[in-house]
C-alpha cells in the first residue's frame, strides 16, 4: 500500500453491517465459539462457520464466504487458511 | 517469536482479584497526582510495585508461578517495542531542542507580528507543530509556556485562552507524532504499524483541528485580554535580537523521521536518520555561530580535573566530547544522554505495568471484565466502539500520566475491536486520540502540570520581572479552553456513531507491528 493510499484509506462512512459476496475470501479474527461451531461477527454482520475445529477465539484467519443475506446481514463461510492470534 | 505455555493463577477472592495490583496502581495514581498533586512517574512506580507484591499475597498454590507471571508479562514483545522506541524519540527529541527548534517557532510566533486576538489561534499552530515533531506534549507544554506564553500575554493575549492554545497544541502532537509515547503504545498495543496508524489518523486529527482553530479565533476576538493593563511592549523588536529562526532547519530533519516512518521503515531506523541530520545540523549551526550549539551539547562527559582527563579534554576530535569540572559536577550529560534518561521511569512503569496486566489475564480477571462489557454493554458495534472512546476517555481523566493509563487500557480496547473485527489502525486512533486529550484537561493531567510548573517558574524570572504570582492561571479554569482535546474526544464519538473513518479488518489489515 503506498503512502498516499494509506493517508487516503478510510475518508468515508463505513456501514455497521458490512455486506460481502459469495465466493469472496476475506481475512478476520474468529469472535465466536459455540456448540455449533464458530462464527466471525464483522461489525453487526455474521458469519457462521461450521466446519472448522480447533480454534481459539481471536485467532486470524482466512474465510471464503460461500452464502450471505443482505437483509438479515447473516452468512456462512469456510476457513481456507489459519493465519493464527496476534502477538 | 515462539509462545510458552501460558500459566493460569487461582486467586482468593475470585477472578477479578487477579485485577488488585493494576487496581492498586491506579488508586495509587489518583491519590499521588490527583488528591497531592505530585506528578512524579517514579512514584507511580513504586505504587506498581507495591500492587504487584500484594497481589502475591492473594495466591492460591505455589506464589512461583505469579513470579513467572510477572517474568512472562515483562518479556512480552510490546513492552520491549515501547522501551526500544521510546529510547530513540527521547534522544532526537532533545536533540533538535538543543538546536534551538523552539527559539525559531518563537521567532516565527513574533515576526508574524500577530495581534492579541490572533495570537491564541497562532500558538495552538505552532505549538502542534512543535509536538509533532519532538514527539512530546508535555515538553511543548513546558517550552511554549516558558517561551511563547510571556510574548502572548505582553501582547495582550488572555492568558487562560491562551495557555488553553498550548495544551491544545500538545495534544494534537501526543496524538498524531510518530515518534510520540502514545502513538508508540497505541501502535504496538494494537497490533498496527506506527506509519499506517500515523498516516490513518490524519483524518480525525484536522478535523478536530480545524474547529479548534475557529475556535480559537472566535474566543481570541471574542474574549477581552484579561490582563489588558498590561504594557504591550512591542515584542518583535525584543525578540529579534535574541532568537535565532536558524532552528527552523529542524524542520527537515522532523519531516524525514515523519516520512520515512509512514514509508514503513522501522522506528529505530527512520529517528537514526532524523538523528544524523539533526546532529549534522547542529555542528553546521554550532560552527557557523548562527545557534549556540555545539557537540558538547549532544554528548558531553564531564570528567574530575586531573592530569590525564586534562589531556584527554585537549585531544582533537574526542577532546570536543570532554570537559574537566570540580568533582561535584563529574557526570555525562548532553542530549542523547538526557533525551534516553528522561525516558527511564516510564519504561520500568511500563514493564511493571505489563506484568501487571498478565498477572489480570492469568488470573481470568480480565475475561471476567472482558465478559460483562462484550454481554451486557458493548452489543453493536457502535456500542462497542463508543465504549471504547469513553472507557479511554474515563481512565485517562482519572490518571495523570496519560502513558500509563494508555497502557492499562490497551488490552481492552484490542479485544473489544477485535470482537467486531474492528482493524487495528482503528482500535490504535480510538486509543490515541482519548489518551491524547483527556491528559491535558484537567488540573491533575500531567499536561497540564507541566506547563503549570514552567508558568511558576516565570513568577520573577530574568526574562519576565513584570511576571507575577497573581498572573499564574489558575489550573482549575483552563478545562474549557483545551479546545483540540475536546473537539477530538468529540469527533470519535461522531465517528463511532456515524462509522465516519471505521474500517474492518476485512477491509484492510494493519501491517505487522515488527514493521513499526
Amino acid at each position: 500500500m503506498s503512502r498516499l493510499d494509506k493517508l487516503l484509506a478510510g475518508w468515508t462512512f463505513r456501514t455497521a453491517t458490512p455486506t460481502f459476496e459469495a465466493g469472496e475470501e476475506i481475512t478476520a479474527y474468529v469472535t465466536h465459539r459455540d456448540d455449533d461451531g464458530y462464527s466471525v461477527r464483522i461489525g453487526d454482520s455474521v458469519l457462521r462457520i461450521d466446519d472448522a475445529e480447533g480454534l481459539e477465539i481471536e485467532t486470524k484467519v482466512r474465510v471464503r464466504v460461500t452464502s450471505f443475506d443482505d437483509a438479515t446481514y447473516e452468512g456462512t463461510g469456510e476457513v481456507v487458511d489459519v493465519l493464527g492470534t496476534d502477538v | 517469536m515462539p509462545e510458552e505455555p501460558d500459566i493460569e493463577l487461582s486467586f482468593r477472592g475470585g477472578r477479578l482479584v487477579s485485577a488488585l495490583p493494576i487496581a492498586l496502581f491506579i488508586a495509587w495514581a489518583i491519590f499521588q497526582s490527583g488528591i497531592l498533586g505530585i506528578g512524579d512517574t517514579t512514584g507511580l512506580v513504586a505504587g506498581m510495585l507495591t500492587g504487584l507484591i500484594v497481589g502475591m499475597l492473594f495466591v492460591r498454590g505455589d506464589w512461583k508461578d505469579y513470579a513467572d507471571v510477572i517474568f512472562a508479562g515483562m518479556t512480552r514483545r510490546v513492552a520491549a517495542t515501547a522501551v526500544v522506541a521510546w529510547l530513540w524519540a527521547g534522544m532526537f527529541a532533545e536533540t533538535i531542542q538543543v538546536g534551538g527548534f523552539v527559539d525559531g517557532l518563537v521567532w516565527a510566533a513574533t515576526i508574524l507580528n500577530v495581534g492579541p486576538g490572533l495570537f491564541p489561534a497562532v500558538t495552538f499552530l505552532l505549538a502542534a507543530l512543535l509536538a509533532t515533531g519532538i514527539g512530546t506534549g508535555y515538553g511543548t507544554a513546558i517550552a511554549f509556556t516558558s517561551l511563547v506564553f510571556p510574548a502572548g500575554l505582553l501582547l495582550g493575549a488572555n492568558p487562560v485562552l491562551l495557555f488553553g492554545a498550548i495544551l491544545s497544541g500538545a495534544v494534537f502532537g501526543d496524538n498524531l507524532a510518530p515518534v510520540s509515547d502514545t502513538t508508540i503504545v497505541s501502535a504496538v498495543t494494537q497490533d498496527a504499524d506506527i506509519g499506517g496508524v500515523v498516516a490513518s489518523r490524519v483524518k480525525y486529527a484536522v478535523v478536530a483541528a480545524a474547529l479548534a482553530i475557529a475556535a480559537y479565533l472566535v474566543a481570541g476576538f471574542g474574549i477581552p485580554g484579561v490582563w489588558s493593563g498590561m504594557p504591550h511592549a512591542d515584542v518583535t523588536g525584543q525578540v529579534d535580537a535574541s532568537v535565532s529562526a536558524w532552528g527552523l532547519v529542524h524542520l527537515l530533519d522532523i519531516a524525514l523521521v515523519i516520512v520515512l516512518a509512514i514509508r514503513g521503515r522501522h522506528i529505530i531506523e527512520a529517528i537514526s536518520w532524523g538523528l544524523f541530520a539533526a546532529a549534522l545540523f547542529n555542528v553546521a549551526l554550532g560552527a557557523a555561530g548562527l545557534v549556540d550549539v555545539s557537540v558538547g551539547s549532544m554528548l558531553l562527559f564531564s570528567a574530575p580535573v586531573n592530569g590525564l582527563t586534562q589531556a584527554v579534554a585537549s585531544l582533537p576530535v574526542v577532546g570536543a566530547f570532554v570537559e574537566t569540572v570540580p568533582a561535584a559536577q563529574v557526570g555525562v550529560g548532553g542530549s542523547i544522554y538526557s533525551g534516553a534518561a528522561g525516558f527511564f521511569p516510564l519504561i520500568v512503569l511500563t514493564l511493571l505495568l505489563v506484568a501487571g496486566a498478565e498477572i489480570m489475564r492469568a488470573g481470568g480477571g480480565f475475561d471476567a471484565i472482558q465478559e460483562l462489557l462484550i454481554d451486557r454493554i458493548a452489543t453493536t458495534v457502535r456500542r462497542a466502539e463508543t465504549t471504547m472512546v469513553l472507557g479511554t476517555a474515563l481512565v485517562n481523566a482519572t490518571v495523570t500520566i496519560n502513558t500509563a493509563a494508555e497502557i492499562a487500557i490497551a488490552p481492552y480496547i484490542a479485544t473489544l475491536g477485535k470482537r467486531f473485527n474492528i482493524n487495528g489502525y482503528r482500535r490504535a486512533n480510538i486509543l490515541d486520540a482519548n489518551t491524547s486529550a483527556l491528559g491535558y484537561i484537567f488540573p491533575w493531567g500531567g499536561g497540564l502540570l507541566a506547563g503549570l510548573g514552567a508558568m511558576q517558574g516565570l513568577v520573577g524570572g530574568e526574562a519576565t520581572p513584570w511576571f507575577t504570582q497573581q498572573m499564574v492561571v489558575n489550573p482549575a479554569s483552563v478545562w474549557p479552553y483545551v479546545f483540540h482535546g475536546w473537539f477530538l474526544v468529540g469527533v470519535f464519538l461522531f465517528a463511532a456513531w456515524t462509522g465516519y473513518g471505521r474500517e474492518y479488518v476485512s477491509d484492510r489489515t494493519s501491517e505487522e507491528v515488527s514493521r513499526v
